[in-house]
Parts: structure tokens; sequence; C-alpha cells
């Protein structure tokens, strides 16, 4: 599929993502999504990638839904279930299930649909000029993209209720405080942090990095001994790892490892 | 002013000559039903009466559709002392002799706070005072909590060799996390406003002066907002702790879905585009 709205990169493991609708700062039309979907399809199922760098073009990350998309239904019997279904939960699953680690740099505004991409990536970082805002109540609509389940499980009931209901704009720095995101940094500095971190977490090691992320997606509806059990099967899959022998013997050698991802 | 409010009285208390025997007041303006614990000289315990009076005026508002938010709140120095211990207590005498507290859950506090979390309306507390016990966890039951500088929130049951009732015990590793929600519960701890907002249990914390004026402002623009989102957004997060991510998803679908055919999602998005501000009627 050859993209118009979003752009993708390779370097060494490392893929990028960047939304590319700038003079909308980046809402995602009908067309962005189903490009957004088959591009996190092919990278999921791309075993050279080993981790995903999700960004925007211009001053924005993503504006949430564009409502002012020509390809959108309108009127009193336009399906808002129907958009979900077919494009963005599957991108928000394939987000989550996708055995690499997703650093989000958040260069500018996410809105709506746009912070639930932020909030399902494994670590967001954004630029301190950034802003978040759950924008659905203010058009009748509830957050969607997952983030009825991101928002009490990151800031907990009380402020998800709040967040949700009143639609503040919030800023990168009170994201930070709520653990919304992971870190906070100079716009000017955005890019490259983010960049190093996901290209870290590419050279990692990768099949430990997607185990995490199928633990901690297990947790929050786990009973502790069920999460016990899946510690100890994957910890059993994880021992007999080639990153594993790697990094037992070079930190006997007090050496670097060299992770393969295998 | 007094007989002013005493005209809007409604409901059970109605016929009750006195306003200090009212147990709640109940005042219905602009969309917001505002009700206030009344018991002040016992800093707002709870009683059976005043929880009926609560259970009643909750269930009246389910089905009101021109009341479109809620506003809790208590007279005096406290929001709610939690259950009130006097008079022989909430326990009702079990075969055995001893109280039955659970008799006294079943009846009157959990369905409390059942009625509050399942209102297809926001619920927003001013938590003028102490809330303590029952009175703390009537407060995290509320969508919005608003508390005044004063405030404290106390989860006082060890002290009297019991366990956070009233949904606490949900409640508090929800809001904030399963080790700070052992050591409030086993502790006993009594938290300042501020230290309950720093940990997510109160959404703004705003001078003593202030607070009912705020309280009385986020209602009032809640009760003009899109009801059936507010509903959804309810029903999403009630359930949201213990779905998948997969399961919520598609409840997402279905409640978006539902909202997409509403009146106010067609006035939203009409507004967005013409950039004014929405009128929201709630259906």
């Amino acid at each position: 599929m050859a993209y118009d709205r979003i752009l993708l990169a390779h370097d060494q493991g490392l893929a990028t993502l960047t939304l590319n609708a700038p003079d909308k700062l980046n809402a995602v039309s009908r067309k962005m999504i189903a490009e957004i979907k088959d591009c996190w399809e092919t990278l999921a199922a791309d075993s050279s990638v080993r981790a995903v760098l999700l960004t925007g073009a211009g001053r924005g990350f993503c504006a949430g839904a564009d409502l002012s998309d020509p390809d959108r239904e309108g009127g009193p019997t336009a399906d808002s279930g129907a958009a979900l279904d077919k494009f963005f939960n599957p991108v928000i699953r394939l987000m989550r299930s996708m055995p690499k680690p997703i650093v989000a740099a958040v260069n500018g505004p996410a809105a709506g649909v746009g912070m639930s991409f932020a909030l399902a990536s494994d670590i967001a970082i954004a630029a301190r000029s950034a802003t978040f805002l759950q924008a659905f109540a203010r058009i009748g609509l509830l957050p969607d993209g997952g983030s009825t389940w991101f928002l009490p499980r990151m800031v907990g009931d009380q402020r998800a209720r709040a967040l949700a209901m009143l639609a503040p704009r919030i800023t990168a720095e009170q994201a930070k405080a709520w653990g919304l995101i992971w870190d906070v940094v100079d716009d000017g500095a955005l890019l490259a942090t983010a960049t190093d971190v996901a290209r870290r977490l590419g050279d990692g090691p990768t099949l430990a990095l997607a185990r995490i992320k199928a633990a901690l997606d297990k947790s929050s509806a786990n009973q502790l001994s069920s999460q016990l059990d899946l510690e100890r099967d994957f910890q059993r899959e994880l021992g007999r790892s080639e990153d594993y022998r790697e990094g037992v013997a070079a930190f006997l050698a007090k050496r670097k490892p060299v992770f393969k991802g295998k | 002013m007094r007989r002013d409010r005493m005209a809007r009285l409604r409901g059970p208390c109605q016929s009750r000559p006195a306003m200090e025997r009212t147990p709640v007041i109940v005042v219905r303006e602009a969309g917001v039903l505002t009700l206030i614990l009344n018991r002040p000289q016992r800093l707002n315990a709870l009683n059976p009466a005043l929880i009926e009076a609560v259970n009643h005026e909750l269930a009246r508002a389910r089905d009101d559709h021109d009341i479109r938010a809620v506003l809790l709140t208590g007279v005096g120095r406290g929001f709610c002392a939690g259950a009130d211990l006097a008079d022989g207590g909430p326990g009702e005498s079990g075969a055995d002799g001893r109280p039955d507290l659970g008799a006294a859950m079943d009846r009157l506090f959990n369905p409390m706070i059942r009625n509050i979390r399942t209102l297809a309306k926001p619920v927003v507390a001013a938590v003028n005072g102490v809330a303590a016990g029952g009175g703390a966890n009537l407060a995290l039951a509320c969508d919005i909590v608003l508390a005044a500088r004063s405030a404290r929130f106390d989860q006082a049951f060890v002290r009297i060799s019991l366990m956070p009732d009233l949904g606490g015990t949900w409640f508090l590793p929800h809001i904030v996390g399963d080790a700070r929600a052992r050591a409030l519960a086993m502790l006993g701890a009594s938290l300042p406003a501020e230290e309950a907002e720093r940990m997510g249990m109160v959404w703004q914390v705003l001078d003593d002066g202030l607070l009912m004026g705020e309280a009385r402002e986020l209602a009032a623009q809640l009760a003009a907002g899109p009801t059936l989102s507010y509903a959804a957004i309810k029903k999403a997060m009630n359930v949201a702790p213990t779905n998948t991510l997969d399961q919520q998803l598609d409840l997402e679908r279905d409640s978006q879905r539902a909202l997409g055919r509403s009146d106010d999602f067609r006035e939203g998005v009409a507004a967005f585009l013409a950039k004014r501000a929405p009128r929201f009627v709630g259906r």
C-alpha cells in the first residue's frame, strides 16, 4: 500500500511512523486511518523491525478524528461504531499486541483519539509545549481508542472521570505528574531523545520486551495468583532464548550485551 | 432567605416542620439536584433517615429528565462523619444479640453507593469539611470530587475494628494504587485535602470560601452538557477496571454508535465546525 497521509522510515531495526497531515494538526481522516492500520499490520509482521517510533509532522501530534473529512459519514444515520470496528479498534489492538515496543514522541497537541494513540504506546515522551485533551465529550461522545480503559489505569478512577467528563486541556507537565506519559523534554530535544529511547529498545532483548508488554496487559485483569503463573511461563520461555544466554554472559564478563531479538 | 429555601424542599422531608429535622435539604434548580446532608450537630453522620432520604431522591432523579446533574454536600463543619454510631449504631440486632452490620449495608448503605454509580448523570461531591469512614467513601463514589482546603479524608474504620465499606476497599486501590490503599485502610489514615488531591482522590482543592461557588458552577456546567455522553462515560468507567482492553474496545464501539445517533452529537459537530459554543439538550 502506498502511503499518502503517513510517512514510514526504516533504520536498522527501528521503524518511524509519522502522521503526515500537518495542515490539520494530523487529524485522522478515513484515508489516514486506513493507512495507519495497514502500516501497523506491516510493522507487526516484519521481524526485521524491533521497535517503532510514532510521531506527527509539523506542529501537532494528532488532533483526533477529522470532523471536516469529506469521506466522513454525517447525518443521523451515521454509524460511529462502524469506523471503530473497522479501523480504530484494530489499530489499538495491533499496537498493544505487537511483540515490540512502541515509543510515542508527542510533538504537539494530542486530542481525542490522538491522545488514545499516545496512551496506547508503551512509552510516551512529550515536548514541553504538547497538550493532551480528551475532546470527546465536547461533541457529545465518550472517549474511544481505548481511553476509557487506559485512563482509569493510569490516573485512577476519580481523575479519569473528570478528564473524560470535563474534557480539560492539560499540559505535558501535568500529564507526566499524573502518570499519563513517561517524560517531558524541551521541544527542541524531543525527537533526538525519543529516537534514542526507541533505538535503545530496538537494540534490546526483543522477546523480553514483548513478554513485558503481554504480562502488563494481562495484569490489569488477572488475579495475583494467575499472574504468578503467567510470569513463570514467560520466564521459562525467555530462559531458553539466545538473548538470555548473551545477557548472562555479558553480565558475568562485565561487558555490554549484544541482543539479537532471538 | 430561610423561607425561600424551605419553599424549595421536596420529597419525604416536605412535611417536617423545622429545617433542623430534615436530614437532607433538597434543592432542584436549573437541571441540578442539590442534596445537602443536614445533621450538622453530628457532622452529618449517616443515620437511617438520612440515607433513606438520599436514596429516595436519587431514585427520583433517575427518571426525572429535567435533572441532568447532582451535587452532594453537607451543612456545617463536616461533609459526612460516616455511620452514626449513636443510638445503638447502624447494626440491627442479629439472632445472637450482637449487631448485624451486614443487614444495614444491604438495606441502606450499599444501595446508596449503587444508586450514585448507576445514575445516568454526573454526580459532584463538594466536600466542605471532614469526610470520615463511610463519609469519605461516599465522596469517592461520586464522579467528580471538589474539596475545601480544610477538609480531611479519613479511613477511620480500623479504629473501631472494622474495615472500609461503602465501596472503600474497591475505590481506594482503583484511585490511589494498591500500596497506598493498603496503608490508608490499615493505618486508618486521615488525609488533608491537598494530600488527597495529590493522590488522585480529589479532582480539585479550593479555598473554603470558594468551594460552594465553584461546585455549583461545575454542576451547572455539567447540567448543560451532553448528558448521554456523561452517562456513557460513567458506564464505561464503572466496568473498565474488570474489563480487558479487548472487551472495553467493543464497549466503546457500542456506546459510540449509540451516541453518534444522538441530537447532542449532531449539535456538537455542527458547533465545532461553525466554531461556536454547542447547546446540548441531553438527548
